[in-house]
Parts: structure tokens; sequence; C-alpha cells
């Protein structure tokens, strides 16, 4: 199965479920013209070894009225000192025009260069940030002018975790999933988990109830699909790339595919997902009816404010935070329908490589 | 085995008599006449005849990489005489002004991919768009080019898949960071060995290295480490093989 830009699973979703997710459509629509609106304030600011690269929700299709950029001035190219001044004037021409900084982790809003992310998969120079940004890279970024550099480096990124991943390239499981990339997809979400709990620590309580949505719905999702793009090498590739793999122990034919889920946003995904496993309507409907809700809520600003500033402490009498546990909890036991009810192959792989 | 030669521009610069001097002590059987610069053309076609080219089983010539517009109805005249010995004409993209021009080679003309400094010609995708303005033409797949572009040799996979039946010839060097050709090395053969089973054997290469009289031979061998035809691979070297038990 190769995806296609110009196909959008999340529309024939739709169609085929006849309904409608209009805070959906509505994130995809201000997306695109948000993207538009950047790439222009950035022209002439991106290079072929230096790509312009948003994380987020711009990334995701997802953008609601209180989003932010979240960017990095990713670097695959000799050194430059330039390279400095260009990523200061694309932070100060976002200021300029309105966009909200990144958050305060130090991730994004700066240059990144490739080297980390290719070379130091694992061990203990991969640091924290550097997981992130390489896990972002591979499930929610996209680049905005000249995105060369980052196609090379997710290219590269990729590349590693299959070739260097044994069982996957030589070894006799007739069942085809990239283990290395799988587990550490598994990892960041963990870590994302854990780390959840240190803000939470470390803020007292401020953002909390924001921050436990998005916990719940974006990065749970980013969590779930990056396991479905990793299944996917072994329930949508074409046989071309299972041929390639097994006759030749070549992994350049699912490195295609891979990179074509990579391209898609999570919430493609997970309908491409839906509807090529034909997975029972019930599910797939609770699935993206949740997600509606979320971005719904994240689009009405009285609500976001109010989330942004409810502690932790008064969250079991709240009428908003209410509704934030209904649809998180929908989403979960979908979640849970998908991956371990509604499909033996899913579920045999969820087990088999998600578990253990 | 492969049939591998050499541009004469990689062995001599700007200068085809010497570059074919230093291959005529080697092994190679296979010979790329360089004409990179517009100059280099005029005096190439005219020698051609006073030529010793008989140990070469394939022979190309490199069309000029750079000119002004003008001069390519020039250009194109001068390599009809190329295309009269029914030789192979590699071009780059990027430098073609008049495709209808252009399209009278038919299937003599290989177009090349071209490197990361190019917006054009570099990928499956962007060479198809070529290819409709040149419905006959060939391709010569530069694997340092494509490798360039994209180190992880998944658009060499791309690009090897989608105009298979187009292969004519190959270019083969290691390109560096500067976009200038380097000899091969250890990655960069590596990186070759992992398509090499999509380039069927009598598929000519050419290598763009730039190495002396003395490192032809070397240069060579690693050629042919780099593309291995069947059962000569060396990937067992340094990784299991489907044998091993691994999960």
């Amino acid at each position: 199965m190769k995806p296609s830009t110009r196909f959008d699973p999340i529309s024939d979703l739709q169609a085929r479920l006849r309904v409608n997710w209009p805070a959906i459509q509505k994130a995809q629509r201000k997306t695109l013209q948000t993207k538009n609106k950047i790439e222009t304030l950035l022209k002439g600011l991106s290079s072929t070894d230096a790509s312009t690269t948003v994380f987020g929700s711009l990334a995701r299709n997802e953008w609601t009225s209180k989003s932010d950029v979240d960017w990095t001035m990713l670097v695959d190219g000799q050194a430059d000192p330039q390279h400095h001044a260009v990523a200061r004037e694309i932070s100060r021409r976002l200021k300029k025009a309105g966009f909200a900084d990144p958050g305060m982790t130090g991730i994004f809003g700066n240059m990144t260069f490739s080297h980390d992310l290719v070379q130091k998969i694992g061990g203990r120079e991969d640091t924290n940030e550097n997981t992130t940004r390489r896990v972002l890279l591979l499930q929610e970024s996209v680049a905005l002018g000249k995105a060369e550099a980052r196609q090379r480096v997710l290219g590269l990124i990729l590349s590693r975790y299959l070739n260097e991943d044994y069982g996957f390239k030589y070894g006799r499981l007739p069942v085809k999933v990239p283990r290395f990339l799988l587990n550490d997809i598994v990892r960041y979400w963990r870590t994302v988990t854990v780390d959840f709990v240190e803000k939470q620590r470390g803020q007292e309580g401020q953002g909390w109830a924001l921050r436990n949505a998005k916990l719940r719905m974006s990065r749970k999702l980013i969590f779930a699909t990056g396991m479905l793009r990793c299944f996917s090498c072994e329930l949508l590739s074409p046989p071309e790339a299972r041929r390639e793999l097994i006759k030749h122990q070549s992994t350049a034919a699912m490195e295609q595919h891979l990179r074509g889920f990579m391209e898609m946003t999570a919430l493609q995904v997970l309908a491409l997902f839906l509807t090529e496993l034909k997975i029972n309507p019930k599910t797939a409907r609770t699935l993206f009816s949740a997600y509606n809700s979320f971005l719904a809520l994240l689009d009405n600003q009285a609500k976001r404010e109010h989330l942004k500033n409810l502690h932790p402490d008064k969250i079991g009498s709240d009428p908003v935070y209410a509704d934030v546990r209904t649809f998180t909890r929908n989403f979960q036991d979908a979640l849970t329908a998908l991956f371990f009810g509604d499909n033996k192959q899913l579920r045999d792989l969820t087990i088999f490589f998600g578990v253990f | 085995m492969r049939t591998i030669g050499f541009s004469t521009g990689a062995l001599a610069y700007s200068d085809f008599r010497l570059g074919l001097k230093i291959l005529s002590s080697t092994t190679a059987i296979a010979v790329e006449l360089s004409a990179l610069r517009e100059t280099e053309l005029e005096p190439l076609v005219n020698a051609i005849d006073s030529l010793n080219l008989a140990h070469f089983r394939y022979i190309s010539v490199h069309a000029p990489s750079r000119y002004e517009p003008r001069h390519e109805p020039r250009i194109i005249a001068l390599l009809k005489k190329v295309c009269e010995r029914n030789w192979p004409i590699i071009v780059h993209p990027d430098t073609i002004h008049d495709f209808s021009a252009w399209n009278s080679f038919g299937g003599l003309l290989l177009v090349e991919n071209m490197d990361k400094r190019n917006s054009t010609g570099r990928t499956g995708n962007e060479l198809a768009a070529i290819f409709s303005k040149l419905p006959n033409a060939q391709l010569c797949f530069d694997l340092g080019h494509c490798r360039q572009v994209d180190p992880t040799m998944t658009e060499s996979y791309s690009i090897l898949t989608m105009f298979r039946s187009r292969l004519r010839q190959l270019h083969i060097s290691e390109v560096n960071s500067r976009s200038t050709h380097d000899p091969l090395s250890e990655a960069s053969i590596g990186a070759f060995e992992k398509i090499s089973h999509l380039i069927p054997a009598e598929v000519p290469v050419i290598l763009e290295s730039p190495v002396g009289p003395d490192q032809v031979k070397e240069e060579i061998k690693h050629a042919q480490m780099a593309l291995p035809t069947n059962g000569s691979s060396r990937s067992g070297r340094h990784e299991p093989r489907s044998n091993v038990a691994v999960v």
C-alpha cells in the first residue's frame, strides 16, 4: 500500500462512515493557511543544507487558535557560521508576525544538527532532547521551504533503524516488523509519560490539566500510530518491499515504504489502518469523534485557558475537565479495541512486539 | 564480469588524449570521452578518426555541462557526428534549453541524474518529468550523485525500479559535500553494494574518480567490489546472512 499525497484517508473514512468531524476539518484548513503564511514569511531562509522544520500541531494538521510554532532549523551539510544568523532571523520573523514562542523546553526554536540525530540512537549520549527531536522528526514534522535536508536526515535515521535491526533484515521470523524502531517509539512514549509527572512536580501544577489532555490524546495518538507505522511493514507494505528484504536482505524498498508512512500525519495513518484493516466502524467512529472533541476544546479559547489554569486539586468537580475525562476515556477504549479486539493480525502483532 | 572503464576527464583534466593514453595500459574495457567544457567538444569530435579505441568494448561521449543557449544548435550538430558511430551521448538535463532539438538523438541520448546542487533531475520524480520531454532518451545513472542526494540509497532504489528499462550506463565515484568527485571510499562501496543487485551485469560502468595512472587498477577493483555480480557479494564479511538465527 503506497500512500498518495492526493488521497486523504480521513476524508475517505468520513465518507465511508457517513459522519462529519468539523473540528478536525477546521484544524486541517487552518493548518494549510498557517503553513502558507509561514512559508511566505520565511521565504529565502532555507537551503538544500538547512530545512526549516516544524513539529507539533502544525505538522499534524491540527492547528487551533492558540497553537504555537515548534520549529527548528535542521542542518545537514557543511558547517557555516551563517546558520546561527539564519536561525535568529527565523525566530525574529515569527515573533514579529505574532506567532507564539515554542515551549520552554529548549528543544525547539533553535538549530538542530543532523549528526546527533543520525549517529546517537541509544547509549548515554542519546539525551532526552535528542530522542525527542529524532522521534518527532520521524513522526510529526514537516519542512517549510526547501525540504531536502529534512528528507535526507529522515531517510538516514530510518535507514539506521532498519539496517541495524538484524532480526528485521536477516531473521527467520516470517513476520517483518522493525523492532529497533518500534522499541524507540515505545521508549519515547514512556519517557513522555514519566516527564509529565516530572513537570507536574517542577511546575507545581501549572498547566497540568491542559498537558494531561494533550498527553492522553495527541501524545498517545503519536505512540499508537508509531506502532501502526511499524506494523505497516508487515500489514500494508508492497510485495516488492518484502521480496527485496527476504531475497536480497535489502531494506531499500521497505525504507521507501516507511518514508511514505512517515510523511502522513498521525490521523491519516490511523484512518488508513481503520479502512484497510476493515476495523469495526464503531471503533473508528469513537476514535475520531473523541479526537474531534479534543481539537474542538483546544480551539475554544475560553475552555483552553480554563484548563491551563485549572489546578489538579480542582479537576474532580470541574465541568470542562469532565468533558476531557469523557473523550480521553473513549479514545483509550477505542484504541484498546483497535489493537486488541477488532483485528486478529493487529492483536497478534501488538502482543508479540508491543508487550515483551 | 562487468564492463568497467573510466571517463577521460577523470584521469586527465580537459585532455582526452592523455586520458586515453593512461587507459591504454590498463584493463579498462570501457571509456567515456569527456567534453565537459564546451571548448573541448570540437577538438574531440575532429580527433575521433585518429584515436585508437580498438580495445574498448564500450565508448560514449559526455556532452558539455555548461554553454550559452545560442551555442546549443552548434553543440547538437557536433554531437550528431558522434551519433553516426552509434555511441551514446551523456547529457546533464539542466543544460538542455530546447528539448525538441535533443529529442532527435532518440535512444542514443542518455540523461544523467544530478547532484544536490541542482533543482532538477535529482530524484525519480524529477527524472520522470525530464523523460516526459525526452520520451526516447535513456538513463546514465550516476550512483555518486544519487548517494549525495540520499545517502540511504532509497532514492537509488526508486530510480532503478522506475527506470530499469532505460538504464544504459553507470557513473560511479564518491561525490563529496562540495559536489566534486573523489575516489571510491569504503562507505561509498558499501552503499553502492546495497543496490547492486538491481543493476544488470551488462550495463557499462564508467568511473569518474580522479585518480593517478598508478591508481586506475585499484579503483577498477573497488568498482567491482561495489557492484558485485551474482555470487560475488562481500556483504557477508560484516553482517549475518539469512541462515543465522537472530530472532
